[in-house]
């Protein structure tokens, strides 16, 4: 009895074995793409939530629920942005001169990113310019030496299947989405990332700001697995004709039809 | 071909279900709210990051043209959704659907492509 539940606990081990290291099947259809997953995955002391992930639903940071209260100066500095954005004519968005969106307004632009795990560290690859977010998993902390980044600065541990991530160090001058939405150098960023489903990895994000917002917010969003994809090279210097212009308007590479 | 039209198809139905696949930018400048009918021709087709852009003369009934700009997705979600670096040349006559600059410059996003040289195309551009 005892042995059959060894050789079946074995069984599973080497199916589950199986399933992490042995390439898909051969006999794929010449022309097609083989998924390749595992070589985003070299740590087995972590659970699995490598792979090519693309966020789901809209790309504004909170699209479905209120944004939070802002403080002064805060306030008054979002609501010229958002009669800007609502006028057509958005402004200080810094993406539109190929300046990185930074945190956390990376993880909900529409281009998909390829989750590697390593022994110490998870690595995001972001198609969108290239961009990378390092999270260490290996007990260092950022020291009083250490400047604002547009990503900050990425602690995580497992908690179970859940990645809990706390980012702090983040430039004041990125906006959290399109709508310009600011906030200032004391903000603090939680992640829980979770596997939902074989395809879903969720990613329950809050924001702690106690110089900018009144209380802390809370977002979730999704990302679907794409196996098949490949990153491809973006390089946003190449042809950008959305240059701001001198009033601070994103520009779209045609004359307006008359100076603004 | 089938195999192609098929992949083509899953790769619209996942886009269609995924993100909206929009700018690096701000969205703000374009009228989401309506399509408009754009037809003329290609001067360029701008294969490039972070945007494709089509170039297109509108004829402007006096015998001259205007320059239309249409801003597309980047390359890399393009070729997820059937396009290449030559899906457009230079000449092609082409029938698009645009999403208008706001402003009314000439402009916009594009929506999809209709028809290349008189052929009915599925070519699509944001959703």
């Amino acid at each position: 009895m005892k042995s059959s539940r060894l050789l079946i606990a074995a069984l599973a081990h080497a199916g589950l074995a199986l399933l992490l290291c042995v390439s898909p099947p051969l006999g794929v259809a010449a022309g097609t793409v083989e998924p390749r997953m595992t070589s985003l995955y070299a740590d087995p002391a972590q659970p699995d939530i490598s792979g090519l992930w693309l966020v789901t639903g809209w790309f504004q940071f909170s699209p479905d629920k209120a944004l939070p209260q802002l403080k002064p100066p805060y306030d008054a500095l979002y609501a010229k942005r958002m009669k800007a954005f609502s006028a057509g004519k958005p402004i200080d968005d810094v993406t539109a001169n190929c300046l990185p969106p930074g945190m956390p307004h990376i993880m909900v632009v529409p281009y998909p990113f390829e989750l590697v795990q390593t022994p110490g560290r998870v690595l995001m690859l972001f198609e969108y310019a290239g961009q990378v977010r390092r999270i260490y998993l290996d007990g260092r902390r950022p020291s009083a030496d250490d400047d604002p980044t547009y990503y900050g600065f990425s602690t995580g541990h497992w908690n179970g299947a859940m990645l809990e991530v706390d980012t702090s160090l983040i430039r004041a001058d990125t906006q959290v989405d399109f709508t310009g939405l600011p906030h200032s150098d004391a903000l603090v960023i939680t992640e829980r990332f979770r596997r939902i489903d074989h395809d879903t990895l969720q990613d329950v994000i809050t924001l702690t700001d106690p110089k900018a917002y009144v209380r802390p917010f809370t977002v979730t969003r999704r990302y679907r697995l794409h196996p098949t994809w490949t990153i491809g090279e973006y390089v946003c210097e190449e042809n950008n004709r959305n240059q701001s212009r001198s009033n601070g308007v994103t520009g779209f590479g045609v004359p307006p039809p008359e100076d603004p | 071909m089938s195999r192609m039209r098929g992949g083509l198809a899953s790769a619209i139905l996942t886009l269609a279900l995924a993100a909206p696949a929009l700018a690096h930018h701000s969205f703000a400048m374009f009228d989401r709210t309506k399509q408009v009918p754009l037809a003329g021709t290609v001067l360029e087709f701008q294969w490039t990051n972070p945007h494709v852009w089509i170039q297109v003369a509108i004829p402007d009934g006096r015998g001259g043209y205007q320059e239309w700009g249409v801003e597309c997705t980047s390359v890399n979600m393009l070729k997820r959704q059937g396009w290449h670096h030559d899906s457009l040349k230079r000449g092609d006559r082409v029938k698009l659907m645009l999403y208008p600059l706001r402003d009314g410059s000439h402009g916009g996003q594009l929506a999809r492509v209709v028809e290349v040289n008189g052929a009915q195309s599925d070519l699509p551009g944001y959703h």
